[in-house]
């Protein structure tokens, strides 16, 4: 016979703290004599009336706090709190090694995240500080559909911008932004070579935020000699004195005064000028530079529409502009990038952005996380593994009264504190780590100190962090039945847990899964690395044309030769490390019209590239303009131009050039030698005569001598002929090595965070180890009385952890396999995934994780079982 | 001492706490109420009337001893005050003088 027990609840919730017993005490005993008088259902109904007499305010206001005087109200129950972290901290004080393995752990996982997130945060934030980032666009070309697909070009012809703000009222500016190195710029007798710049138009200021430090931002650039620089172009040219109204020379030709000083670009933009030139002088520059053809795809364009302007309807209307301009309708139509893809979203497939870095950012974003998640998975392990010790204390807490929350929200206090200590940690470590971390993947990442989003993000940080390590411990200890706790059973059941074993399983797949990629990233870097180049880098260095090179050219190379310093010179196109100049559209006899439009690489030579470059001829001869003279316009195919073509007799096939109306004679074949990346398949060139333009000249030195001699006796030559500028060259072997710097990096940032998993991971199965050792210290003692060796004791004590490093092996093999299949599908030249990688992973794994447990159990199984039996 | 400052449900109580004391608490107090008058009274309203009574400084309390039929809370014990009983005189010399001077005839029935 009871009061209904909804009242019960519904009167406890109601009435005052203070009155509760009471009237609780009242109600009871009236329905007990109002039962017996009344029978059970009749005393129910009474009850409820009689709740309903407790409705008044009288009953249900709290008890206000009386104050004592200079007492202030606290908000909530701090002595509790206080009370938390006094034990938390006794706690980490109390098992000083699990502490250790715990902060370590978590502080190595969270500067790991923390250095993932910054180089995130700069990837995403890349030109996201333009103040009119939702209006500027890039024009792109996109070649017609011939063969099936449909390239997109990023740089498009130099009228067509103009043509584009006369037409169309939604343009509110357009830049165009050529860029250059190779000017020498001269500021009294101080001269520098190579610095990057810029040739754009008036109106490039006013779209991209770049603020000026000195000058305004309006009417830069509007005259033929006005240059704006960088303040660190600024500090160089002029050290501590203002700029402004200074004059730069050009190549000792042209005077420009400085109108703006620019503060220095962000690491996070496109762009990487130094000083920007006003278009009108490249305009003035003339031929060579300016170039008012409707079908040279040279400079990439950029639009600012006004605002509210559609880009889908506008991107629609200047489709055909080139079409209508040039007048025909087989070159390619236009489409309009936006900003907030350009940096992520820059590869295309038939003209729609298909991805570029956003599956780096995606990888790299998932491996912060996991990286994270198994640094909360150490700490979640080594507090559950550690709840036999903890359990007494809990069950004495909750005989004592505390309720689950409070239990909880001890727990949590202990995660909270730890993760604050790991968080101060892990920031020291990203700071100091930083600066080689910069370097080694090549960015300008900073902490952003005085940011106070970066902070409340780091705050948000280690909430989030405590959350994820401390929520299951917190719930999962807190569960523990008081009763329970006191018994054998309690035990029993400990050892049976498994979610602390799918956890480890899961921290050693995340491991053995960079573990394989890193091994199959760097075969697939050897591989290409030890791909047969068709040509000899070695001793081979490129000097661009600047100043006078190009004009004395002859001179130089006779006197080059005749120095000794060099065997063989050749001016060319572009380096032979560089990706060539394509263009499409060359005919031929016997041509096929789906092979027209393949794309062919133009190259050129004035004479011996054969011997400079240690090419392979199968054919013919080299081009020598020196012992030919018609040779200006004959040329030289590589066999997968032949391929192309069609050629049975390549030898004095005519090859022509319709755009230019040009006629070549094919005189010889090279043997496919690397064009671009080594990663791609080789493309068909074509090597122009001297007919051709030229930008470098690659010098074959003398390997009689060593390299400082023959550079010696080369910048002599250089310095007669081209007394202005510094002399400045390339080693081709660098350039070429240089090609493989993106792969390196993620082999590098692969490598270094599967060492970061692992480490992390084998904290963990170390802290494991100690607990389980602890517990089975009687048995190990027992075995030994009974004979056991130390190495029966060591197997049997490892054999569970080498299961789930198997378990992990197994789940990480086809994770793997899958990933870096899709990985491999970007590189045309690629190797296939064998099985021995995952054997070497794997046995890695084994070996490190046996390695890690060794430590306890052969300590362990050394033990004297004297020690660990005589106590019972 | 003004009157108005006790409601005609509060001296009942007031009585009641005075007839029961030493034991008077809101469950024996309603019981003796309901037998009294034949009407149902809840324990909220006495005890809500006792609270006000305190307030006044009629009654004072002392928690009791548990008992098995309460689920073992214990009870609020209520006695009466010097000057609540100053007061209940009070009440009933007014009603007193009042009731000596009716003429007989004029209360007709009972």
């Amino acid at each position: 016979m009871t009061p209904p027990r909804f009242a019960d609840r519904l009167l406890n919730w109601l009435v005052a703290p203070h009155l509760r017993e009471e009237v609780l005490g009242d109600m009871h005993e009236r329905f007990q004599m109002q039962a017996n008088r009344l029978g059970a259902s009749q005393a129910r109904r009474r009850y409820w009336r009689d709740l309903l007499a407790y409705l008044r305010p009288a009953f249900i206001r709290r008890k206000p706090t009386v104050r004592r005087f200079g007492e202030f109200p606290n908000p909530t129950n701090t002595a509790m709190i206080r009370n938390h972290f006094k034990i938390a901290f006794r706690n980490l004080i109390g098992g000083k090694s699990f502490s250790a393995i715990n902060i370590s752990g978590l502080a190595v996982g969270m500067a790991g995240a923390v250095l993932i997130s910054l180089w995130l945060y700069n990837e995403i934030s890349f030109d996201r500080f333009h103040a009119h980032k939702d209006r500027l666009f890039q024009v792109y070309g996109l070649t017609g559909d011939i063969s099936g697909e449909r390239i997109a070009i990023s740089t498009t012809s130099q009228p067509l911008g103009p043509a584009l703000e006369k037409d169309y009222p939604e343009v509110e500016a357009i830049t165009r932004v050529r860029e250059i190195d190779k000017f020498l710029i001269r500021v009294n007798e101080k001269s520098f070579s190579g610095i990057e710049g810029a040739f754009v138009d008036a109106a490039f200021l006013n779209m991209f935020s770049f603020p000026l430090v000195e000058g305004t931002t309006h009417q830069q650039l509007t005259t033929v000699s006005s240059i704006v620089i960088t303040e660190k172009l600024a500090k160089k040219l002029f050290g501590d004195a203002p700029a402004l109204g200074k004059s730069i020379q050009l190549d000792s030709v042209d005077h420009f005064v400085v109108t703006g000083v620019l503060k220095d670009l962000p690491p996070n933009t496109r762009f990487s000028f130094e000083y920007l030139l006003p278009w009108a002088y490249l305009k003035k520059l003339g031929t060579g530079w300016s170039n008012d053809d409707w079908l040279s795809n040279n400079t990439p364009t950029y639009v600012l529409l006004k605002p509210n302007t559609d880009p889908a309807v506008f991107g629609g209307k200047i489709k055909d502009m080139t079409w209508r301009y040039a007048g025909r309708k087989d070159v390619w139509t236009h489409f309009l990038h936006p900003l907030s893809q350009w940096h992520l979203y820059s590869e295309f497939e038939n003209g729609k952005p298909v991805g570029g870095r956003i599956e780096t950012v995606r990888v790299f974003g998932l491996i912060a996380a996991f990286i994270l998640l198994i640094a909360c998975i150490n700490f979640m392990n080594l507090s559950t593994a550690r709840s036999e010790k903890r359990a007494k204390e809990i069950g004495i807490r909750k005989v004592a009264g505390a309720g689950r929350g409070l239990l909880i929200s001890q727990f949590m206090a202990e995660a909270v504190l730890t993760t604050c200590l790991a968080g101060a940690v892990a920031m020291l470590v990203v700071y100091l780590a930083l600066p080689p971390f910069n370097s080694l993947i090549g960015t300008q990442l900073s902490l952003p100190v005085s940011s106070v989003s970066f902070w409340l993000a780091v705050v948000g940080f280690i909430i989030l962090t405590s959350l994820l390590a401390g929520s299951y411990p917190a719930f999962y200890l807190s569960s523990f039945q008081p009763v329970g706790i006191f018994t054998k059973q309690f035990r029993k059941a400990q050892l049976g847990l498994s979610p602390r074993k799918g956890l480890v399983v899961l921290q050693f797949t995340f491991a053995i899964v960079l573990v394989i990629a890193t091994i199959i990233v760097r075969d697939q870097i050897i591989f290409a690395q030890e791909r047969d180049k068709g040509y000899a880098n070695n001793q081979l260095i490129r000097v661009d044309f600047v100043g006078d090179i190009e004009k004395r050219y002859s001179p130089i190379k006779q006197e080059l030769i005749r120095s000794g310093a060099a065997v063989a010179v050749t001016k060319t196109l572009t380096g032979l490390a560089h990706d060539g100049w394509r263009t499409w559209g060359l005919r031929w006899p016997g041509e096929n019209p789906k092979d027209t439009n393949t794309a062919i690489t133009l190259f050129s030579t004035d004479a011996h590239l054969v011997r400079t470059a240690g090419m392979k001829l199968i054919a013919g001869r080299d081009i020598d303009s020196q012992t030919y003279p018609s040779d200006s316009f004959a040329v030289v195919l590589n066999e997968t131009a032949v391929k192309l073509m069609g050629f049975k007799k390549p030898i004095g096939q005519i090859i022509t050039q319709p755009h230019d109306g040009l006629t070549w004679r094919v005189v010889g074949v090279v043997k496919d030698y690397i064009v671009g990346s080594p990663y791609e398949a080789i493309p068909p060139v074509v090597i122009q005569g001297p007919g051709a333009g030229f930008t470098t000249m690659h010098i074959k030195c003398n390997p009689a001598h060593s390299t400082a001699e023959n550079l010696a006796r080369v910048e002599e030559v250089f310095k007669k002929y081209n007394p202005a500028y510094p002399f400045d060259y390339h080693f081709v072997d660098q350039e070429y090595a240089a090609q493989f710097d993106n792969e390196q990096r993620t082999k590098t940032l692969a490598g270094l965070f599967a060492a970061l998993a692992i480490f992390i991971s084998c904290l963990g199965l170390f802290g494991l180890t100690s607990f389980t050792v602890e517990q089975a210290r009687k048995e190990i003692g027992i075995r030994k009385v009974l004979g056991a060796t130390v190495g029966q004791i060591v197997a049997f004590l490892s054999k569970d952890f080498l299961t789930l490093v198997g378990i992990a092996l197994l789940i990480a093999i086809p994770i793997t396999w899958y990933a870096m299949n899709q990985w491999l599908q970007d590189f045309t030249y690629r190797i296939g995934i064998s099985w021995w990688v995952f054997a070497t992973a794997g046995l890695l794994a084994v070996f490190i994780a046996l390695l890690t447990v060794s430590f306890h159990t052969v300590k362990a199984a050394l033990m004297n079982p004297v020690k660990s039996l005589r106590s019972e | 001492m003004r009157r108005s400052d006790l409601g005609e449900f509060e001296e009942v109580v007031l009585l009641t706490v005075a007839v029961l004391v030493p034991t008077a608490y809101s469950v024996v107090i309603a019981d003796e109420l309901e037998q009294e008058t034949g009407q149902t009274v809840s324990t909220g309203a006495v005890h809500a009337a006792l609270q006000r009574l305190e307030q006044k400084g009629y009654v004072t309390s002392t928690l009791g001893a548990a008992t098995a039929e309460r689920g073992g809370r214990r009870k609020r014990l209520f006695t009466v005050t010097a000057l609540g009983g100053r007061v209940l005189q009070e009440v009933r010399s007014v009603r007193n003088r009042l009731w000596d001077r009716i003429v007989p005839q004029t209360i007709l029935g009972s």
